[in-house]
């Protein structure tokens, strides 16, 4: 605990051009807590570090809010994704994480009694304004859920859907784009000679990778990763850690986590959330060593949440 | 307490041993007399199979009464000819199947729609419970007020507005004069002539049966779509699919539920007997434009079985029931195991 307030303080040196976080002006043990301001529901301004101006951003929230019904999920979140790094999102659970991923490519829109506020921009396209194709959209980004999910079809049509609902007939084309989808997943040769067999008799982390394979056979901007390997035993977990390293030379990666590790093993960058607030953002090995607030530090060494 | 702990699973042994037994023996219960049921039509239908064999299956005859007509001996001497009554099943499993049929090409994809508007548009309108019961009032209606609407609204208004209409369109166009000549078969002579546009004819029948499978269909096709996982539908959108995109996808996952969906709606029309009886013209014959009266299975029982007096009528009456219930057996089988085996879940854990 000793080296707590040195660091917290030194953080807190780097904060200097931010403004303060009004509602947690002490860093002893035994001060209030950012976390309870929050509970409480005082605003919070999330601690956002340096390292992250000099990137270009992708995805851009501006004070997105978002409900559910009468119950509110985020809160005013303004945060940048930024170009070809991987940014790991985490928090304790019910926090939004989901939603906050869910809202980039408006999955929500499902959702009934679902109302925002603020924007989030998209590559230049703000995806809440009036008259915005979201079926472009949501082709611009792919989207991995957190139970593999793959169609009740052969492997080959489940890689190669987006395509024909892009109207795409040209079987030199399709194969073409699923062997290599297959390949970037390093899924190729296991099951090369079974593409059109059910991919249904997969393994779990099969699946996991037939699903990436399928979100990016369209060349998405973004990939969209939530808890991508939850569902995983630790081999398929690797295996997927490794598949996302290798992605984010090609793509901008946004993937949510309830494991620490695997967030600081892949992710460049590292927001932490809060009840529906962005308490911290920083570059992952600033976030994990050099935490401006004790309460970062705390959580992601484990000690709560 | 301890005592407690282990009295209560003999307890709970003995009541279910009497539970387990009950219910077993209700299965047996029924499954016997489904059997009995068998039996008893195959035995009375017995005479009809002894003297008409596989024949019955094939032909399309159909004459309660004998003929006595004329006819020439070997001779060539003109002599008193007697063909005695003769049976066959044909015309009537061949009404069942086209107006069937003709029921599932229609209420199908308005079934199918439906159910996809009560399962992905009806609960934002907060509709969804509305029309849901809507649905299942529909399937409550007796038969024979489906027949009266037939009768009294349907038929008059097909040979009234629809049939005429038609024939004025496709009656000249060449290859579809079939649809509005039929043959007749007056005592063993075929005369051709155009058919008297009724209203009472298979198209009636098949759409009044289509009403009628519309809510079953419906309502199993609703329960298999809402069962499709979230993330199914989730997918394909993520993915960048449409609208209709995601329902196609809905309806590929749930296709083995919704096939037996439609059995159980095909069961349903093979059935079917009050209303069909009251529009579909009831003439035991084959022919091939809709708009000629036909006759189903059901409805010929339902028509002759109180006026059949003479042995080996009755009989091929039973024998047609025999066939009848057979095929319904057959299509609820199929349909219970795709529904309940062969659904989504089945091939997920496959
Ligand atoms: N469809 C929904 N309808 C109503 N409330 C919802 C819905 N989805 C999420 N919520 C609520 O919104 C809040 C945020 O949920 P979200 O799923 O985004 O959290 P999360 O951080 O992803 O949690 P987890 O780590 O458990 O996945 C939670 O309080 C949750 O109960
Ligand atoms: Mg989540």
């Amino acid at each position: 605990m000793s080296a707590l307030p040195a660091r917290t303080i030194g953080a807190m040196e780097v904060r200097a051009p931010h403004p303060p976080v009004p509602t947690a002006p002490a860093q002893g043990p035994a001060g209030p807590s950012v976390l309870d301001a929050i509970r409480q529901g005082h605003a919070h301004t999330a601690a956002v570090h340096e390292s992250l101006r000099s990137e270009q951003a992708v995805i851009e929230a501006r004070e997105f809010s978002l409900w559910y019904g009468k119950r509110r999920a985020l809160y005013a979140i303004s945060m940048i994704v930024a170009r070809g790094k991987v940014t790991a999102l985490i928090g304790p659970s019910g926090c939004g994480k989901s939603t906050l991923l869910r809202s980039i490519n408006r999955l929500n829109d499902l959702v009934e009694g679902v109302r925002i506020e603020g924007s989030i921009v998209l590559h230049g396209v703000p995806v809440y304004a009036p008259g915005v194709d979201v079926i472009g959209l949501r082709k611009r980004t792919g989207m991995v859920f957190q139970k593999p999910n793959p169609f009740p079809m052969s492997i080959r049509e489940n890689v190669i859907y987006a395509l024909r609902i892009n109207g795409e007939r040209r079987r030199a084309v399709l194969d073409e784009a699923c062997e290599n989808s297959l390949r970037a997943v390093a899924l190729w040769d296991e099951v090369k000679d079974r593409l059109r067999h059910s991919a249904l008799g997969m393994s779990g982390g099969q699946q996991q990778r037939l699903c990436i394979a399928r979100a990016i056979v369209a060349e998405p901007e973004v990939l969209l990763l939530d808890e991508p390997c939850s569902a995983l035993d630790p081999v398929a977990t690797l295996r997927i850690e490794e598949l996302i390293r290798e992605l984010s030379q090609r793509y901008t990666i946004l993937i949510v986590t309830h494991n620490m590790q695997q967030a600081a093993r892949v992710s460049d960058y590292t927001a932490f959330m809060y009840l529906g607030r962005l308490v911290e953002y920083g570059s992952t090995a600033d976030v994990y060593q050099n935490p401006r607030l004790r309460e970062t530090e705390q959580y992601v060494t484990g000690r709560f949440g | 307490m301890t005592t407690a702990v282990q009295s209560s699973p003999r307890t709970f042994g003995r009541g279910d041993a009497v539970l387990g037994l009950a219910a077993r023996g209700s299965a047996l219960c029924i499954l016997g007399m489904l059997a009995a049921l068998a039996l008893v039509l195959l035995a009375a239908a017995l005479p009809s199979i002894r003297t008409f064999g596989v024949g019955f299956l094939l032909s399309t005859d159909w004459r309660p009464n004998e003929i006595v007509g004329a006819g020439l001996d070997a001779a060539g001497n003109e002599v008193e000819v007697v063909s005695p009554p003769s049976f066959g099943g044909l015309a009537v499993i061949y009404g069942t199947v086209v107006s069937s049929a003709l029921a599932l090409v229609v209420a199908v994809p308005l079934s199918l729609g439906a159910a996809l508007f009560l399962v992905r548009v009806a609960p934002r309108l907060r509709l969804a419970g509305v029309l849901s019961f809507l649905v299942e009032f529909l399937a409550a209606i007796p038969s024979i007020a489906f027949g009266i609407w037939g009768l009294f609204v349907l038929a008059p208004f097909l040979q009234h507005v629809v049939e005429p209409g038609l024939k004025s369109l496709l009656g000249d166009v060449p290859g579809l004069g079939w649809l509005f000549t039929g043959t007749l078969n007056i005592a063993g002579e075929v005369v051709t002539r155009p058919i008297p546009l009724t209203g009472r004819d298979m198209l009636c029948g098949g759409l009044i049966l289509a009403i009628m499978v519309l809510p079953i269909i419906t309502a199993v096709s609703r329960d298999v779509l809402r069962a499709v996982p979230r993330m199914q539908i989730e997918g394909t959108l993520a993915l960048g699919a449409t609208w209709w995109q995601s329902c196609a996808a809905m309806l590929r996952y749930g296709r083995a539920g919704l096939f037996g969906a439609i059995m159980l709606g095909l069961a349903r029309a093979a059935g079917e007997t009050m209303a069909v009886t009251m529009v579909i013209g009831n003439n035991n014959q084959i022919e091939p434009s809709p708009f000629a009266p036909a006759q189903t299975m059901s409805s010929l029982l339902a028509n002759e079985f109180a006026e059949a007096s003479d042995g080996l009528h009755r009989a091929a009456l039973l024998e047609v029931a025999l066939i009848l219930l057979v095929m319904s057996l057959a299509i609820n089988i199929l349909a219970r195991s795709l529904i309940v085996g062969g659904g989504p879940r089945a091939a997920a854990a496959h």
